[in-house]
């Protein structure tokens, strides 16, 4: 009995197998090549979803572009991805920062995300051009702004999602050079060509290595700085500066935080696919799940306390404010869409991510991920339809004193919601053709500085620590 | 950055337990100045108790002053023993071993002083004792449960008795430790307090497992404290400054900023006063300033979300306030010195890794970290109650009397009474945790260089 | 009445094989264990460590923090239905924080209890034991319902290089 319960554990919690550095560079590498027929069928899904999309984008564009109540399923939509695409390169960031082991293989796969900021850029424009001036009808709103001019925030979150979106690409690149030199030398074709202008003369001396650590700290501290930023403004500007009397300084850190929960959930399935689909059980363990199970975790948990801190105060307050500021936001029109949000977000997610054996799984883990999304999807509309919903005439009032009635999607917005997101997936997709989903270099990493060994009796793993 | 030493364990005991073994020569001097100290503080405390709260300088407008912001500020140095002792212990960081049982310590004693305070503040203390327990069930009157003022002291209660347990579940090891190494009376406590430990794989295994399931369940618990401490001041929309849904995890990650600060301070301490060289390295302070780096940017950035949403508002009475509390005297002073104190000055040495390795100022850093975040507590709450508008009819100016700042005095005297009190009897560094390090870690070769690594048992 | 005995190490390799030789030699796991003054990996000295069931305290602990505190928080509004600046009698919101506060407190309590019980402590009779455990040796101590066995758990001991053989 003991012994059977013994080969269970050995089974369960077998280290990760070493591989060769060679095997290594020559198996991602061909990762990149012989995509499988599910591939290319998804492929086209996604992109044809994708066109469409942003076809009707313009369509709705020519034929909504001047009613700013119309726009808050896109308005929910740049959020969304704002969170998902700005929050997932966070994973390629800040356990590095901490200098983490398990992250090492899959760095790459959470940075490639970065690229899929150029969607959210995308749907940000016809914002950009609906959003109203700081002054209508004679009186200037409230914003962060104060007596800046007019179109400040138009400027302003702009930039800041071009940083974000330029940032992010530099932190992918920056840890990219190595692997862009492992193309160069083992695949053949466009890649190759592509690999050897992108390496820049890679070839791995100590000068070389010391400088791209330096920058891969540089540019992820950047990234995290310029991704709260855009966080603030986009949710101040875009949002909260959009509703008379709504005043909530918790709002920008909830956005953010949730977005990190987003884009932990976004790697867990990228992950997973990956994985399974691309046959890299080798270098994708267990332990990376259960690490991000864990991290996924505590940012549920995060949400519910970002959450109920701001509500209990403006629950306790009581003012025309926040009352008007609960309604709105909570009680009124959008009471199911923050039920489930709530379920999604929070309820559902702590109950499958709690148990051990979920988190050292890929399947539970990967479907808590899908309610994750759903969750965030469900709660950015829950902030921002109702946000954008406010007429022209009243955005500058003292406070919200008519609830506007409940705006449902139309056609245009749920193809355009859908393309967005095939958008961010396809990219992600068709990045992986271009460089190695897993980091050669780090797996290789991750394989010299960790080895199984039998310490005395027993297993463990040795993990050296060389920072 | 970690530096493995050989330190066998008869040498670890032998220096660890210097404290309790032996009695270090400045110990009694040092704990009989202190015991005065507290011992004029709870003079004071009595005779405020027996005069009223009319011996303090509060008044209307300014109903919570120093004894507040002094609440707050303990409760927020009580938030270091988790941050170190389980976040640390959940990510399996080495470096937290020579820190964790001082770190937890404080909390436990920084809690207990804090509790003193919201009690001194009742006009009548000994009511409080009345409606607590047994519930005044006759007369059908209960504690309101919706008040902030309720909730405080459920909410530092579990923190304080979930900490306390924390301290002595990890405590017994050492306690079996103790009751090998000593005789007499001193023997017989030992074993009745180690429970009969022994040692073997059953009680290791629970000590690790527990431990982790311990940090995890504390962790919510140390969140939630200071959130519902802040909410005593976020849920009132009277005050100015005061109603912002900022202030719960501004003031968690506040506590943590000045309770890191605080495990600083006392580790510097603890090093210098029991020769603790070879186990309070510079490492240690290196890693801890390079945590107090992220962990104060990330209280600027709450600071400013803050101050831009106050004014964000385009209220009146509120954007008076922030011109009172930045530009008059002698608030602006109070400002400014909170400002550099709490960061300006602290955060920009400590990007330098000459700063951070170097004790003594790491030392002195963090002691500027504290005054800057008491000053913070300070600016929070007195200003928006300070603020002279029509229909107080007062015209002084908030003062503190020298009642408020002898009890003010008499609870750091209280604090570091309290731990020395405990190193008497109990290490201060947890014996087990830097034998583990011991065993858990090696170094390893990889080519030529000497790389230090981590035993990682399967999970 | 049980007799035990214990074998002392100074390094953990000639304690590993006085493990295996007591394992070999036939002796039911759960009568033989090892004592340490350091944890050390788990399975390290081939020891056999059942199941624990620490999990169960803290969801029991939470479970009756709960109760108690909806009861305590939902009875002391309605008994004394005083409004409060505006809000219900019964203010579910109000009261979520104490019924937090007091699930955790419980679950806490819960657990501390569950570790002591399950390290089977306290026990005021711990058995033979040498005070050299804690500055660094090993012990492995066996436990006999009959002396025949004392002997042969001798040799094991000894084959494997203990340094003292203590008897209880």
């Amino acid at each position: 009995m003991a012994s059977q319960a013994v080969a269970h554990e050995a089974e369960h919690h077998a280290p990760p197998p070493q591989v060769a550095a060679d095997v290594i560079s020559t198996e991602l590498v061909a990762t990149t090549t012989g995509a499988s027929g599910r591939f290319k069928a998804w492929v086209w899904i996604l992109g044809i979803l994708s066109i469409a999309g942003i076809a009707a984008l313009v369509i709705k564009f020519i034929n909504q572009g001047d009613d700013s109540t119309k726009w808050g399923y896109v308005a929910a939509l740049v959020s969304f991805l704002l969170s998902v695409a700005g929050g997932a390169p966070m994973v390629a960031m800040a356990p590095v920062m901490a200098k983490a082991n398990w992250v090492r293989p899959i760095t790459r796969i959470a940075s490639l995300f970065s690229f899929a900021s150029v969607v959210t850029l995308i749907m940000l424009i016809p914002l950009v051009a609906i959003l109203p001036p700081l002054v209508t009808e004679g009186a200037r709103r409230r914003t962060i702004w104060y007596a800046a001019p007019d179109y400040s925030p138009h400027f302003w979150t702009t930039l800041a999602l071009v940083m974000l979106l330029g940032t992010g690409i530099m932190l992918f690149y920056s840890a990219a050079l190595p692997d862009f030199a492992s193309m160069r030398d083992h695949s053949t074709g466009w890649r190759q060509r592509l690999g050897k202008r992108l390496a820049r003369g890679w070839v791995g001396t100590d000068v070389q290595w010391r400088t791209l650590r330096m920058r891969i700290g540089m540019f992820g501290t950047f990234y995290f700085l310029i991704l709260v930023f855009a966080n603030f403004l986009f949710t101040t500007d875009f949002g909260q500066s959009m509703v008379p009397g709504w005043r909530d300084a918790i709002l920008p850190m909830y956005h953010t935080v949730s977005g990190f929960q987003a884009g932990v959930a976004a790697v867990v399935i990228a992950l997973y696919f990956s994985r399974k689909y691309m046959k890299l059980e080798k270098y994708i363990h267990l332990d990376a799940f259960w690490s991000l199970g864990r991290l996924l975790f505590a940012l549920t948990l995060l949400w519910i306390y970002f959450f109920y801190s701001s509500f209990i105060v403006f629950w306790y307050g009581r003012s025309e404010n926040d009352i008007a500021t609960l309604n709105h936001q909570i009680k009124g029109p959008m009471i199911w869409a923050f039920f489930g949000a709530m379920i999604l977000l929070w309820f559902v997610p702590w109950w499958i991510l709690i148990w051990n054996k979920v988190r050292r799984g890929t399947t539970a883990m990967v479907m808590g991920s899908f309610v994750i999304l759903l969750g965030l999807m469900l709660d950015r509309i829950r902030m921002f339809v109702p946000a954008w919903s406010v007429p022209g005439d009243q955005i500058h009032e003292k406070w919200l004193k008519e609830i506007p009635a409940t705006y449902w999607p139309d056609i245009f917005d749920i193809v355009i919601m859908a393309g967005g997101i095939s958008l961010v997936a396809f990219i992600v997709m068709m990045m992986t053709r271009v460089i190695p989903v897993l980091s050669v270099w780090q797996v290789q990493e991750f394989n010299l500085l960790s080895k199984p060994i039998k310490y005395i009796r027993g297993h463990a793993t040795l993990v050296a620590k060389p920072d | 950055m970690q530096q493995r030493r050989e330190l066998d364990q008869v040498y670890t005991n032998r220096k660890l337990l210097n404290g309790q073994l032996d009695t270090p020569k400045w110990w009694l001097p040092t704990v009989s100045i202190l015991g005065v100290v507290v011992l004029i503080g709870v003079v004071v405390i009595a005779i405020m108790v027996n005069k009223g709260l009319g011996v303090t300088g509060l008044a209307r407008p300014v109903y919570w002053g120093l004894f507040i912001t002094t609440f707050v500020f303990w409760v927020g140095i009580s938030h270091a023993g988790i941050m170190i002792s389980a976040i640390l212990r959940l990510t399996q960081a080495e470096w937290r071993r020579p820190v964790t049982r001082a770190a937890e310590l404080l909390t436990v004693f920084s809690l207990l002083t804090a509790l003193v305070f919201p009690l001194i503040h009742a006009g009548r203390p000994w009511r409080i004792a009345y409606w607590i327990m047994p519930y005044d069930v006759s007369r059908g009157i209960y504690p309101n449960i919706r008040s902030p003022l309720i909730m405080d002291p459920v909410a530092i209660s579990t923190y304080l008795t979930g900490s306390t347990l924390f301290l002595y579940i990890a405590l017994l090891p050492d306690l079996g430790n103790l009751r090998d190494r000593t005789t007499g009376w001193k023997n017989a406590m030992y074993t009745v307090l180690s429970l009969g430990w022994r040692g073997n794989p059953r009680q290791w295994k629970m000590q690790t497992v527990g431990g982790i399931l311990l940090s995890a369940l504390m962790l919510p618990i140390f969140v939630s404290v200071h959130s519902i401490v802040s909410w005593d001041f976020a849920v009132a929309s009277a005050v100015e400054g005061w109603h912002s849904t900022i202030f719960a995890p501004y003031f968690v990650i506040g506590a943590v900023h000045s309770g890191v600060s605080a495990v600083v301070t006392m580790m510097a301490l603890m090093r210098w006063l029991w020769k603790w060289d070879d186990f309070i390295r510079p490492e240690h302070f290196d890693a801890l300033a390079r945590l107090l780096i992220v962990v104060a940017t990330g209280w600027l950035a709450f600071t400013f979300l803050e101050l831009t949403f106050a004014l964000y508002g385009q209220d009146a009475p509120e954007i008076a306030l922030r011109e009172m509390q930045m530009f008059q005297w002698p608030w602006n002073a109070l400002f400014i010195i909170f400002f550099l104190t709490a960061y300006a000055i602290p955060v920009p040495m400590w990007l330098f890794k000459r700063v951070r390795t170097n004790i003594a100022l790491m030392f002195w850093t963090s002691i500027l970290v504290n005054i800057g975040m008491w000053l913070e507590r300070f600016l929070i709450i007195v200003p928006g109650l300070a603020r002279r508008t029509p229909f107080v009819y007062t015209w002084e100016a908030y003062r503190p009397s020298p009642v408020e700042w002898t009890i003010f005095i008499w609870s750091f005297a209280w604090v570091t009474f309290l731990m020395l009190l405990f190193s008497k009897f109990f290490p201060l560094v947890p014996l087990f945790e830097q034998k583990e390090s011991q065993v858990f870690t090696k170094d390893v070769m990889i080519g030529r260089a000497k790389v230090p690594a981590i035993v990682r048992e399967a999970d | 009445m049980s007799k035990s005995i214990l074998g002392l190490f100074q390094q953990p390799e000639p304690a590993a094989d006085a493990m295996d030789g007591l394992k070999e030699a036939g002796f039911e796991l759960g009568t033989f264990d090892v004592l340490t003054g350091t944890p050390y990996p788990e399975g390290a000295f081939g020891e056999y460590v059942p199941q624990h069931r620490l999990f169960r305290f803290p969801a029991f602990g939470a479970i009756i923090g709960f109760t108690l505190s909806v009861f305590l928080t939902a009875v002391t509004q309605l008994a004394y239905p005083m409004v409060t600046g505006g809000k219900p009698i019964m203010s579910i919101f109000a009261m979520l924080i104490i019924m937090y506060e007091m699930t955790m407190l419980a679950g806490v309590i819960a657990t501390v209890v569950g570790i002591i019980f399950e390290s089977r402590l306290p026990n005021m009779q711990p058995g033979i034991y040498d005070t050299r455990i804690t500055e660094g040796w090993i012990g492995v101590v066996i436990t006999f319902d009959d002396e025949s066995k004392v002997a042969d758990a001798e040799s094991v001991l000894n084959k494997a290089g203990a340094l003292e053989i203590k008897h209880a």
